[in-house]
């Protein structure tokens, strides 16, 4: 009498296929979501009618026992840690993080904080400058500051294009995050540098300074501030975000240490200072008011050194006529190229093309 | 469906290394890493979003580096581990299916028709994991590994390798692997978890086993898990040692050389005994009349199982049982794949059509 196993296949073939339909069917009821175990030891395989018939009335005894380990919560000291628990979101990305739950977390900054970048000594790392997106502050029903008939989301989007010519000139790789006379929010804007990855990030204003008689050149990088003057500047540049300033403040204590900071202060002090030599030129009265911190929301939620460029006063009259000429746009829209192009070349060895 | 225009995989999905194997004659081995750029500068500098096996490994100071399936299993609700398992596949599939030149059939048990011609080929495969994530990860990683192809079956890797070694009957299978131990009793039936065990006694804990000895020895010197790992694949041993086993680490920048004989015997066989407890265990559960097949059906599989000495060191502890026979797999690397690939060719498509 040859020796057969648990089961009684009557052939090597048909063995084979039926344990191929089992692990089909444990797959597809693990499909359909069902917790249901693979057949437990007493459920031999079929051997005959009669057999087939009795194991009929066995099936609920086989399906308690099958889930009991699962009732109980374990099996035999193995703790039965069940996937059963809501499956977690798969993948999801970082970015900057869309408004979920309120936490007090402010939705624009939250993953970039968690997911903070340990930090790198840069000097060992040749880092090329490839991508760049230029953010044209404002657009259509926010009209940003006016003055002597020009408002502001007109001049930054024409400077803005003109900064594009001149960076793909050089080979960059050059996004906006707006080419029309469009509204988009700052998270937004934020969110499309993310997601395209750029390497630098350049937001293009015009300020309005309450002591007319400045003009003055500004940039900034992500960091806090006690200036209640800049205080209200950040305030109204984050007007669309929706976030407090203190709701802010809390949130970049975290975020200062970032290594973003360092680099995008290196960036801001290079655009600033090529900016205030090469305007000089044409507006001699012209005032370096230097490069600041402060929490504006383009530049906490952004992932790469990033800073914004006051560029030009509207509430100075002689300014505003300056600006209203396209030759003068021009020369901002040429400051600003030469400084980021100092800032990639000199820190990070630039790979760009036409160096 | 027509044949012509599918192509069967079988995939290991190991805690060291993840093996593809294809209908199509692509076989591929890779090392169960998976990265990602920590910032955007590491991005930069690695030229990529997601890096894997070897490469992964190399760049770990500028990545976030994971071996998804640690110990066997999926960490509890690890977004990353989950998604490092899903490019771990791609990628196989990748290696697999983009590269390959031009198909040619034939290479399993029907032989199925061969597939060329025009058009994406639809790609089934058989996923094997370790028995502990089926047990405890099985519908993560379903949900992880679906949309990586068209249609998906997961078993557990010992089973994957008794259906392609055809040890349904009788037989138990003892996969030493780097995060686990497997083994899995083959009774004629697709195994319950009745049917197998798992021990986290494998590869990684001899390497870290090693790591400490090590450590503890020579304090002065560096080492990381990652040389340790290099000193045993190279030079691990249980019982005799076939002479002096050296290796150099650094010590303040200088390498020097080490004896490691005796601590390197002391990590590797410090798995045996809990295997062959293990096993010991597990044997007399078996219905008696079956007992002495299994005995002597035993098949020992996995990358660690491939330690010199191993194999008759666990075959000599069979003796208090009445002796046994424990054979290793030709094929330790592709056995697993082979035989998820076994499978894939052999389900019919009414069943694949169940789990697309």
């Amino acid at each position: 009498m040859s020796e057969k196993g648990t089961s009684d296949p009557s052939s090597p073939s048909q063995l084979r296929r039926h344990i191929l339909s089992q692990a089909v069917a444990d797959n597809v009821s693990e499909k359909a979501g069902e917790r249901v175990r693979p057949q437990p030891a007493v459920a031999a395989p079929p051997a005959g009618p009669r057999r087939d018939r009795r194991l009929l009335w066995l099936i609920p005894i086989v399906a308690v026992a099958a889930l009991w380990p699962l009732i109980k919560g374990g099996d035999g000291g193995r703790d039965g840690a069940e996937p059963n628990s809501p499956a977690q979101e798969l993948g999801t990305l970082r970015g900057a993080g869309e408004p979920e739950g309120s936490e007090g977390a402010g939705p624009v900054v939250a993953t970039p904080l968690f997911d903070a970048p340990k930090p790198i000594d840069f000097s060992v790392i040749p880092l090329a400058v490839e991508r760049i997106v230029i953010d044209p502050g404002h657009g259509g029903t926010d009209t940003g500051t006016t003055g002597g008939g020009l408002s502001e989301k007109d001049m930054t989007l024409d400077i803005g294009f003109r900064l594009r010519d001149e960076l793909e000139e050089q080979g960059f790789e050059v996004f906006m995050t707006r080419e029309d006379d469009s509204e988009i929010s700052l998270r937004q804007r934020a969110l499309q540098a993310n997601t395209l990855r750029a390497d630098l990030f350049v937001s293009i204003h015009i300020n309005w300074i309450a002591q007319r008689s400045v003009r003055g050149l500004e940039t900034y990088f992500l960091g806090g501030t006690d200036d209640p003057v800049l205080e209200a500047l950040a305030r109204k540049e984050n007007r669309e975000s929706g976030y407090s300033l203190a709701d802010m403040k809390s949130l970049l204590e975290g975020i200062y240490t970032d290594v973003r900071q360092d680099e995008s202060r290196q960036f801001a002090s290079h655009v600033q200072r090529s900016l205030y030599r090469s305007l000089l030129r044409q507006n001699p009265q012209l005032r370096d008011r230097g490069v600041k911190t402060a929490p504006f929301v383009v530049l906490v939620a952004t992932e790469m050194p990033a800073i914004l460029a006051e560029v030009s006063c509207l509430s100075n009259e002689q300014e505003a006529k300056l600006l209203a000429r396209p030759l003068y746009r021009q020369h901002i829209a040429e400051a600003l190229s030469r400084g980021i192009r100092g800032y990639a070349d000199e820190v990070h060895q630039s790979e760009a093309k036409g160096s | 469906m027509s044949d012509s225009n599918v192509i069967n995989v079988g995939v290991d999905l190991g805690t060291s290394r993840s093996v593809v194997s294809g209908s199509n004659g692509q076989r591929h081995v890779i090392e169960s890493y998976v990265a990602w750029p920590v910032d955007m500068v590491a991005r930069k500098v690695l030229k990529k979003s997601v890096l894997i096996g070897e490469e992964a490994v190399k760049s770990r100071t500028m990545v976030d580096l994971h071996r998804p399936l640690e110990r066997g299993l999926i960490k509890e609700g690890s977004e990353k581990d989950l998604a490092a398992v899903r490019e771990l596949l791609r990628h196989l599939l990748e290696l697999a299916v983009s590269s390959a030149p031009k198909p040619k059939a034939k290479t399993k048990a029907k032989g199925k028709a061969g597939e060329a011609d025009a058009g994406p080929a639809k790609v089934r495969a058989v996923v094997g994991v370790p028995a502990e994530a089926m047990r405890v990860n099985k519908a993560q990683l379903r949900k992880a590994l679906e949309g990586a192809v068209d249609s998906l079956m997961i078993v557990s890797e010992p089973f994957a390798v008794a259906y392609g070694l055809d040890a349904l009957l009788n037989s138990l299978i003892l996969d030493i692997g780097a995060g686990t131990t497997d083994f899995c009793l083959m009774r004629g039936r697709f195994p319950t978890e009745d049917d197998q065990r798992t021990l986290t006694s494998a590869g990684d804990s001899i390497d870290e086993y090693l790591l400490k000895l090590f450590t503890d020895r020579h304090p002065e010197a560096s080492v990381t898990i990652y040389m340790v790992r290099e000193w045993k694949e190279k030079h691990g041993f249980v019982g005799e040692a076939q002479g002096k086993v050296e290796v150099t680490a650094p010590v303040n920048g200088r390498p020097t050389t080490y004896d490691i004989t005796d601590m390197l015997r002391t990590a590797c066989e410090s798995i045996v005994e809990p295997i062959t407890e293990a096993m010991l265990d597990l044997l007399p559960r078996i219905e008696p009349e079956f007992q002495s097949d299994v005995r002597n059906n035993i098949i020992l599989s996995g990358g660690t199982s491939q330690l010199p000495g191993l194999r008759p060191a666990l075959e000599k502890a069979l003796d208090e049982l009445g002796g046994g026979t424990i054979k290793a797999v030709k094929d330790p690397v592709f056995c697993g794949a082979d035989g998820g690939l076994a499978i894939a060719l052999d389900a019919p498509d009414s069943d694949w059509d169940k789990l697309s």
